[in-house]
């Protein structure tokens, strides 16, 4: 059963991760504002469904579509300016990251909150133990947008925009390719994967203002264990780490449940930065 | 000594001087405030020596700070060792510690390099809190003072002259060839290497100095408070200090000064309305990171400037 | 034998792509060394591992017979090796003056006071004449007084070899000669050793003792210039570049 847990949390984990990855790949900067994204869609799904009466699938979509465009906004106003200088936008960042984070805290208060649930009830699964099925809906809407976005890189002209910039922006230009559109759009999808995972997993951990910052590192975490910038490294690398949160939080010690994580993003970086499938460069 | 010279050394020694005075006519309140202030000082300067100086954006300062806190306070607690003796001691864990992360991250670029020490950070806050059996975790430690007799005065003025020591110090650091070298590796490491700067040992020392100075700080503030939790090694904490350097001035010696003071006091005068006053700083630090990144030192010098040439 | 830089079988990849292929060459002390080849040909990635940018698959580097190979960029700046960027690279957001001192701290001899330094720094910026420029921050400069700058600050280290990398691209023909005397007064005044990649043709030509080619990370031809331009294998090089 911890096992399940970890392959679900595991895949919530590499939708998390992509938005995270495809905004470094592109723009080589680290979001940290990530996981306020992914709690403002949590609290947007909530409100809409539960003070709107707005139905909860359709609250969802809403709460995507809201924090795409929050996200193209922040990279309009905020990002655009700092690009080439790294220092710059990881301060930002940073920086926003807290303000948001202040800003759920005044706006939606500090008590969790919940979207309803999808569906309810428990599955058997393989006869060895019952499992939510609210979390198996979750598994699989999970999977499908995973497909979609891999769908979206390879196959669309968009992705194979995005493909080109992270590789080399000044190319990518020459041949026609809008790289300051790309990086909005590509900001904006990474922040509606934030928000995405999000509303997801919200209806069945609650939201709170002070649960981002574990948003947001789990996402660094799995994004420098698969690789920076690779999208199978996202998927493998959030299984993986939701598997090993998971069966170590059960097995070992449930209160150093977060350490792991960040043991092994430090042993990453320090052994082999470009994690498991990224690109070697200098 | 020449007339430059002097005008230096008159406009800093007047400040001390004047600084000697706030425990005659403040109240106790308002001398607690300029403490922490000082403290503050420590901390935004010593970080703007990596972040400011070499580029190096790390978030474990704050941890450095609890560091060496914690190591005086258990030392104090558990082996009745004299918090002046413990102080010294946990800075030199902190020193100890921040050359291992720096070595560490040495094949780091920025990204990497803020995530490590993120992620350091929080591993050490995480065994703090959970390590309760000798920390007390969330419920705080509490530790003795560092004068037998409690006086706000003495506090102040021992945070005082620790302060002048540390800005002492880190002004000769930026003025020296030294410092013409962390700036170096601030502006292009690559360049600066083929130039024969050792940027390796630049970023190590610069990691090793600026934790050194967090820990004492941090130690200080320990026996101040007289109860640490994991409050103080928090990425909270951190965009304090953070916010402080960048709206004061990153890259300046006195920005992270003028940072400290300012809102440490606006701090106090928002606290009357509720808890906005991070929520305030962000938006600030947002404001002057995307126009004026020069922070209000920038501002203010470039009036100067501009006063100077008409 | 005595060469003063020698490379031999130099092999470094990026991925997929060999960037250089077992590359030999070598130079004399005194000798003006010109590297061509079309764009990617590696020439830049050539430079890379000799500064110690970047580490060899394979191969070796020596330096006055010393192995250099795995040494870092620092390590050889200090040895006598020092280099221009192709995209210039000064300290932009610091002083002309500073720019240069960097340079002679990072060669890091213990003699030399704090005036004597100065001094040093004045004679280089005037030198490459920068002289009135010294309190002027980097990023205020004009392209070619940056390149001048990076010039001081290269020669603050005091090399024995000076590697310069498309040193006159970007520049107007009256600038090229400036750059052009420059760079003759430093071989003689100052006995230096020069590694040059160029694409301005003719200067290169001109100015060098002998020319390495290198096509897709290969060397194809080392010669004078004379034997060089009509090699037939450097004419296709260059031209299939230009089909692309």
């Amino acid at each position: 059963m911890y096992l399940t847990n970890g392959i679900v949390i595991g895949v919530i984990n590499a939708i998390s991760a992509i938005g995270v990855s495809l905004i470094v790949g592109i723009m080589r900067v680290v979001n940290f504002a990530h996981g306020e994204l992914y709690i403002f869609a949590g609290y947007f799904s909530y409100h809409l469904s539960t003070s709107l009466g707005v139905p909860p699938l359709l609250a969802m979509f809403l709460s995507i579509l809201f924090i795409f465009l929050i996200g193209i906004g922040m990279e309009r106003t905020l990002i655009r300016p700092t690009y080439g200088d790294e220092m710059y936008s990881l301060i930002i960042t940073f920086v926003l990251s807290i303000v948001l984070q202040n800003a759920a805290l005044l706006i939606f208060g500090p008590y969790p909150n919940k979207p309803p649930n999808l569906v309810s009830g428990a599955t058997n699964i393989f006869g060895l133990y019952h499992y939510g099925n609210q979390r198996l809906l979750s598994f699989f809407i999970s999977i499908g947008i995973l497909l979609f976005i891999f769908y979206l890189i390879k196959m669309t002209w968009f992705g194979k925009s995005i493909r080109a910039v992270s590789q080399d922006r000044e190319m990518s230009s020459l041949v026609g390719v809008d790289h300051l559109r790309v990086n909005m759009l590509s900001f904006g999808l990474g922040a509606a994967l934030a928000g995405g995972a999000g509303v997801i997993i919200a209806p069945i951990f609650p939201v709170t203002p002070t649960g981002s910052t574990a948003v947001s590192l789990t996402a660094f975490v799995v994004v420098v264990l698969g690789g920076m910038g690779s999208l199978k490294g996202c998927v493998v690398g959030g299984l993986m780490l939701g598997i090993i949160e998971n069966l170590g939080a059960a097995y070992v010690s449930t209160m150093y449940r977060h350490i792991f994580g960040f043991v092994i993003l430090i042993l990453i970086l320090v052994f082999r930065p470009w994690g498991l499938y990224g690109q070697k460069t200098q | 000594m020449s007339r430059m010279d002097i005008k230096k050394i008159s406009l800093p020694l007047i400040f001390i001087i004047i600084a000697l005075f706030p425990p005659f006519f403040l109240s106790q309140y308002w001398l607690h405030v300029m403490i922490i202030s000082l403290f503050y000082v420590m901390m935004a300067s010593s970080w703007n020596l990596i972040a400011g100086f070499t580029g190096q954006v790390s978030f474990a300062h704050a941890a450095f700070s609890g560091i060496g806190a914690y190591a005086s306070g258990m030392l104090a607690v558990n082996l009745g060792v004299p918090p002046w003796l413990g102080i010294l001691i946990g800075t030199g864990v902190a020193a100890l510690l921040g050359l291992g992360l720096g070595y560490l991250c040495i094949r780091m670029g920025g990204i990497y390099l803020s995530l490590t020490t993120l992620g350091f950070s929080e591993i050490l806050r995480i065994i703090i809190t959970n390590e309760d059996k000798w920390t007390r975790g969330t419920m705080g430690l509490q530790i003795p003072g560092f004068f037998s007799e409690y006086s706000k005065a003495n506090y102040y003025y021992l945070f005082l002259v620790v302060t002048i020591f540390l800005l002492i110090v880190i002004y000769w650091i930026i003025h020296s060839e030294m410092g013409l070298t962390f700036r170096a590796v601030l502006n292009d490491e690559l360049a600066a290497s083929s130039s024969g700067i050792n940027t390796i040992r630049v970023r190590i020392l610069a990691f090793t100095i600026s934790s050194a100075m967090a820990g004492l700080a941090g130690g200080l503030y320990g026996h101040y408070l007289m109860l640490i939790t994991p409050d103080i090694p928090s990425l909270g904490q951190m965009f304090l200090v953070l916010a402080m350097a960048v709206i004061g001035g990153m890259g300046s010696f006195i920005g992270p000064i003028i940072g400290s003071f300012v809102l440490e006091i606006l701090s106090e005068y928002i606290r009357i309305y509720g808890e906005y006053h991070v929520l305030l700083f962000g938006l600030v630090a947002l404001a002057m990171a995307r126009f004026a990144p020069e922070g209000l030192m920038g501002i203010v010098g470039k009036k100067w400037r501009k006063e100077w040439v008409h | 034998m005595g060469a003063l830089i020698e490379g031999k079988g130099l092999t470094k990849s990026f991925g997929g792509l060999t960037a250089v292929k077992e590359v030999d060459f070598h130079l004399d002390k005194g000798e003006i060394i010109g590297l061509i080849g079309p764009n990617g040909a590696g020439k830049t990635t050539l430079f890379n591992l000799v500064s110690g940018v970047f580490h060899p698959d394979s191969g070796k580097l020596y330096f006055n017979s010393k192995d250099i190979t795995i040494l870092k960029p620092f390590e050889i700046c200090r040895l006598g090796i020092a280099r221009t960027f192709q995209i210039v690279r000064p300290f932009l957001k610091m002083s002309c003056f500073e720019n240069t001192l960097v340079g002679i701290i990072g060669r890091n001899d213990k003699n030399g006071g704090k005036e004597e330094r100065k001094d040093e720094v004045r004679t280089l910026l005037k030198f490459v004449g920068l002289g009135n420029r010294e309190q002027t921050l980097a990023k205020d400069l004009t392209l070619i007084e940056k390149k001048r700058l990076e010039m001081a600050r290269a020669l603050a280290t005091k090399p024995k070899v000076l590697l310069l990398d498309e040193v006159l691209a970007g520049l107007n023909p009256s600038e090229i000669l400036q750059a052009l005397e420059l760079i003759e007064v430093i071989r003689t005044k100052l006995e230096m050793t020069i590694f040059w990649i160029e694409h301005v043709m003719g200067a290169i030509m001109k100015a060098s003792d002998r020319i390495i080619v290198l096509d897709q990370g290969e060397k194809i031809k080392e010669g004078k210039p004379e034997e060089i331009v009509y090699d037939p294998r450097v004419i296709e090089a260059y031209l299939g570049e230009s089909d692309a």
